[in-house]
């Protein structure tokens, strides 16, 4: 039997396998549960086993629905599926990676619900049944605590890459129900390709180089690329050089980019921004070098250096 | 093609702060301006309609000085606008929102593509869009770079979901909510500025839509934003590196060595 008033992380795939996101979602609700239920919900096609991924991150209970229809299905039939599924089981709190899919689907099921979502978090917690959910507003430059009071379930979409996934033993209940949706006629998937791209090789480094405004020359950024190689880092950029024809929104870090928590980041000619701050706060250690002392990236740095940053990596190149 | 474009004028700037005595939000540059990735919707509406016929129909909820940004849009090449106003739609969250702009869609009518910007910028919800569409139990692909007319009751749209790409073919009618890089938005030029002062603009309160009461403004809207704050920056150690470049490179090597980064 699933267990009502419970906590249900939506899981995703991401191409073959379970996202990270929904790995990070289930370790993080694992350590704010404070007794209630945590629940992976799931749906697949007969073919795939994502159940025996989320199982190695400790939920209670994963909810399996395996149809034929959730091959290449519509945001409407997901929808449609997760709706009757809560409504079935009354789950107290659902919550979605804020991935572009997760994004799709949430505010579906939110309406179909009619209860309240909060996009695009950063952090959640509980107070007793209340879940204030913490996301950034104006472009990172604000926060916002956004609760829902009065309707249940109350449910959030959370930025990926916002915690660290760890794996977690007990057994899990699998609990296999029937799917109910049915295919949409108005919404055929013709083609679809799992994306080789900057993003997920960024997003999931542990190790990046992150290049600035004071770092926005031709011969650093070869030079950084070397040294990138040696340390086997990404490179990853602030907003200004996503304007650089070898540089894409998908490896910026930060607002409207990508949110990173590598075990190093070494940040070159980057202010730092609040919105970049947010982006990379997480990472475990932070090396900064800029021109300037006190550029507001130094005192969020564990080590910094003042000065040039193509003199730096000129350095670097020579003793690597 | 009859096509609405929802667009959302929201401030013109990011940069907030607050005042140091009240802790409230002051916004630089007070004046609204429209959310840029409805730029995107409105170029790929009228690209749409300069492909296959048909008409831009805009709509916006918001005040008054949203009929700026409704008439920056007809002079993107709009054909008319729809301004929802209302005190009564105060505080509406996503939730009442989309309700909102689902009854003003049916009202409109005949309609055979909805399009959104893939978000605004400034709450970067993005949940308008599939709120609307599921209100009226449509078809949608969000975060679309590409859309194609295929014949009268299909468009082709490529998405881009950050991991993986789709196509897919949808029925209309459909909502789709597009990426910046679906297209580059036109200027406007004087005289699509001229043009667009005698395009009709109408506006719509609540009394002009079928509405329960209980859906809209803040008894519609389960959120509520309790506290609203500046982010606090987490400081480190900020260690200096040797100030000579080399003994620096020397210094961080040594440090990614000792915590097995290298």
């Amino acid at each position: 039997m699933i267990t009502k008033d419970a906590l249900w992380i939506v899981a995703e795939f991401e191409g073959t396998r379970i996202a990270p996101v929904t790995l990070q979602l289930l370790t993080k609700a694992r350590a704010i549960a404070n007794g209630r239920t945590v629940a992976a919900v799931l749906l697949e096609t007969p073919a795939q086993t994502g159940e025996e991924t989320l199982a190695q991150y400790g939920p209670d209970e994963i909810i399996v629905a395996q149809d034929e229809a959730f091959q290449n299905a519509s945001d409407r039939t997901q929808a449609e599926q997760l709706t009757a599924l809560i409504k079935a089981n009354q789950p107290n709190t659902i919550l979605f990676g804020a991935t572009p899919e997760g994004r799709s689907l949430a505010p579906r099921v939110q309406d179909q619900l009619e209860t309240g979502l909060t996009a695009d978090c950063l952090d959640f917690y509980y107070e007793q049944d209340l879940l204030v959910a913490v996301k950034p507003s104006y472009g990172d430059n604000v926060m916002c605590e956004i609760v829902c009071p009065d309707r249940r379930p109350q449910m959030a979409s959370v930025r990926p890459n916002t915690f660290a996934a760890k794996k977690a033993t007990g057994a899990a209940r699998i609990e296999r129900v029937d799917a109910t949706a049915a295919a949409d006629s108005a919404c055929v998937m013709q083609k679809t390709a799992v994306k080789i791209a900057a993003t997920t090789s960024l997003s999931g480094a542990r190790k990046i180089i992150a290049l600035g405004r004071g770092a926005n020359k031709d011969a650093v950024i070869e030079g950084v690329r070397k040294v990138a190689d040696k340390l086997g880092a990404s490179v990853g950029v602030s907003r200004p050089l996503t304007d650089r024809p070898d540089f894409t929104a998908e490896q910026q870090i930060g607002q409207s980019g990508v949110t990173v928590s590598p075990d190093l980041i070494l940040n070159l000619g980057i202010s730092g921004a609040v919105q970049y701050q947010v982006g990379m706060s997480s990472s475990k250690l932070v090396i900064s070098v800029n021109r300037d002392s006190k550029a507001p990236i130094m005192v969020q740095s564990d080590y910094v250096w003042t000065g040039d940053a193509a003199a730096l990596v000129a350095a670097l190149q020579d003793l690597l | 093609m009859k096509i609405v474009v929802c667009i959302k004028q929201v401030p013109g700037s990011n940069r907030v702060s607050f005042d140091p005595i009240t802790h409230n939000l002051v916004r630089e540059g007070m004046a609204g301006r429209m959310n840029p990735f409805d730029e995107n919707a409105i170029e790929a509406a009228v690209r749409l309609r300069e492909q296959v016929g048909g008409e831009v129909v805009l709509l916006s909820m918001g005040p008054d000085a949203t009929k700026e940004t409704l008439h920056d849009g007809m002079a993107m090449g709009a054909d008319s606008a729809y301004l929802l106003s209302s005190r009564a739609f105060a505080g509406s969250d996503t939730l009442a929102t989309g309700y909102i702009l689902a009854q003003a869609i049916r009202k409109i009518g005949a309609i055979d593509l909805i399009l959104f910007g893939r978000q605004a910028v400034d709450a970067d919800t993005g949940q308008v869009g599939p709120i609307v569409a599921t209100e009226l139990d449509l078809p949608q692909a969000t975060f679309a770079e590409k859309i194609q007319p295929l014949d009268a009751q299909h468009v082709v749209v490529n998405r881009d979901l950050g991991a993986v790409t789709q196509t897919v073919q949808l029925t209309l009618p459909a909502v789709i909510t597009v990426r910046a890089e679906a297209n580059q938005p036109r200027y406007e030029s004087p005289v699509a500025i001229q043009q667009s002062l005698t395009k009709p603009l109408t506006t719509w309160t609540d009394q002009d839509l079928t509405l329960d009461a209980s859906r809209i403004g803040q008894a519609g809207s389960p959120t509520i934003v309790r506290k609203v704050y500046a982010p606090e920056p987490t400081t480190r150690a900020a260690k200096p590196l040797p100030q000579d470049p080399k003994e620096a490179a020397k210094a961080l090597l040594d440090i990614l060595q000792a915590q097995g980064l290298l």
